[in-house]
């Protein structure tokens, strides 16, 4: 019973899920199955005795139970974020100041990197599988790399064709204070 | 006897005197979030209750509870503790997550005060939210003090900790579990089902901090997925609701930290089995 509400439910159609059935159907994980998944797995038979109303909602507590995967580490990426964002605060006036090749790279690199990051928690906040279906959240994701690259391309492109970035903005600049005078 | 009534009743005109000014009856309107799972059919609606200011107490807590005793006993919400301890009574009162118990009503008489479950959460009925994944989630950080080595029973002994590290504790253990926060939290609104959420997040990082607890690499490895920390975006709408003036963002940014390895869980000032080693030895 508690495993056809659990099946019939979303979480059956994303990988963490596989992966704990995967976990769950092969014999020797159970020996290193953690206190945690063993907690999980009563709960699970719990759900099955609740009210029909409190299954069919079948909340999921699943990230952390699953969290112990390696792949899902962030707190790296957590790390990399920030020292990212922090390298732009000197790098883009210094870059201003100073126009020339490698500042420019890195920070077309960093900018897009910077955007990329925000951009994806913007997808992954608010185009959710439960409420969009489960193809849209991968379009979403897949439009943010798509521009995320362009950008990078196009940033690349002014650097080895043109004048650069950071010389583009002050002849942006220079053209603004033509007008005004 | 019939002296007293006199008297009694001369005091009762001066106190209308003292509290009504000359219009009389202060009525205020509590527009009220109603839903009933027995008419499902029935969309949710306000219902409005007027409320007559100088015969209730100051609280929004007690006007609901005038309300339910005098006007409309169907009006259903949870309460307890009436003095902000037992976090029951978390609602959203004219826009803010908050305990009603201990919100003042807001004595502008011209516009209704708005009261709606906490938001974003299902609704078991009118204002009674169903708490049942915030409760899981907060179980899911296994919210109690693991040792290494569990004591034998009989032989249990107290754990030493110093003064300076029960000092750390202090602005998490007094939360009480409203829920408040974490349904302020757009992240929580969006991702609730994987995102922990800012009131379970600092209970996971009063665990971590405890000089006595043992299990913190453990505890840190079931935080470092993308979802259950990392969906913080601080947004600081949890410290900024937090009816206790806890601040769960901080906490947050905590076990971000301690996630990243740059800062380290400090090592107990006093060894918390002292008293252990010290019995084993003598």
């Amino acid at each position: 019973m508690a495993f056809s509400m659990f099946a019939r439910s979303s979480v059956c159609t994303n990988r963490l899920f596989f992966q704990q059935a995967m976990r769950l159907a092969t014999q020797p994980a159970l020996a290193q199955r953690t206190a945690a998944a063993l907690s999980v797995k009563s709960l699970a038979l719990k759900e099955g005795k609740t009210p029909i109303l409190d299954s069919v909602r079948s909340f999921r507590t699943s990230p952390v139970r699953l969290s112990d995967e390696k792949s899902h580490d962030h707190s790296k990426l957590w790390v990399i974020e920030k020292a990212v964002s922090a390298a732009l605060v000197p790098l883009i006036p210094l870059g201003l100041l100073m126009p020339n090749k490698l500042f420019d790279s890195l920070l077309a690199i960093l900018i897009t990197a910077h955007s990329f990051w925000g951009l994806e928690a913007i997808a992954v906040d608010y185009v959710r599988a439960s409420v969009v279906g489960p193809l849209l959240p991968k379009l979403a994701i897949a439009l943010v790399y798509l521009l995320s690259f362009a950008t990078l391309g196009g940033l690349f492109y002014i650097i080895t064709h043109d004048v650069g970035i950071c010389n583009s903005i002050r002849q942006l600049w220079a053209v603004r204070s033509q007008q005004k005078a | 006897m019939p002296l007293l009534r006199l008297t009694s009743g001369a005091f009762g005109q001066l106190r209308t005197f003292a509290t009504s000014p000359a219009l009389g009856k202060r009525v205020k309107t509590f527009a009220v979030y109603r839903w009933n799972p027995d008419e499902p059919d029935k969309k949710p609606f306000t219902q409005n209750y007027e409320v007559d200011l100088d015969d209730c107490a100051p609280m929004v807590l007690d006007a609901l509870l005038k309300i339910k005793n005098e006007i409309d006993p169907t009006l259903t919400f949870r309460r307890s503790c009436r003095e902000g301890v037992c976090g029951s009574c978390a609602m959203n009162i004219d826009g803010v997550n908050t305990l009603a118990c201990i919100s003042h009503i807001d004595q502008n008489l011209s516009k209704p005060s708005k009261i709606y479950p906490l938001p974003h959460m299902y609704v078991v009925k009118d204002l009674v939210p169903d708490l049942t994944n915030f409760y899981r989630q907060y179980q899911s950080i296994e919210p109690w003090l693991q040792r290494d080595k569990e004591p034998v029973k009989g032989k249990e002994t107290q754990l030493l900790q110093d003064v300076e590290d029960r000092a750390k504790l202090d602005g998490l253990y007094e939360c009480v579990l409203c829920a408040c926060c974490s349904t302020s939290c757009p992240s929580y609104w969006w991702n609730g089902d994987k995102y922990l959420g800012p009131a379970v997040l600092m209970q996971a990082y009063r665990w971590i901090i405890d000089s006595r607890d043992e299990a913190t690499a453990k505890r840190l490895s079931k935080l470092k997925d993308t979802y259950s920390v990392y969906r913080c975006h601080t947004i600081m709408n949890c410290t900024r609701t937090c009816p206790k003036g806890l601040n769960p963002g901080r906490a947050i940014a905590q076990i971000k930290t301690l996630l990243s390895g740059i800062v380290k869980k400090q090592a107990p000032i006093l060894d918390p089995a002292g008293l252990e080693k010290q019995s084993a030895a003598n």
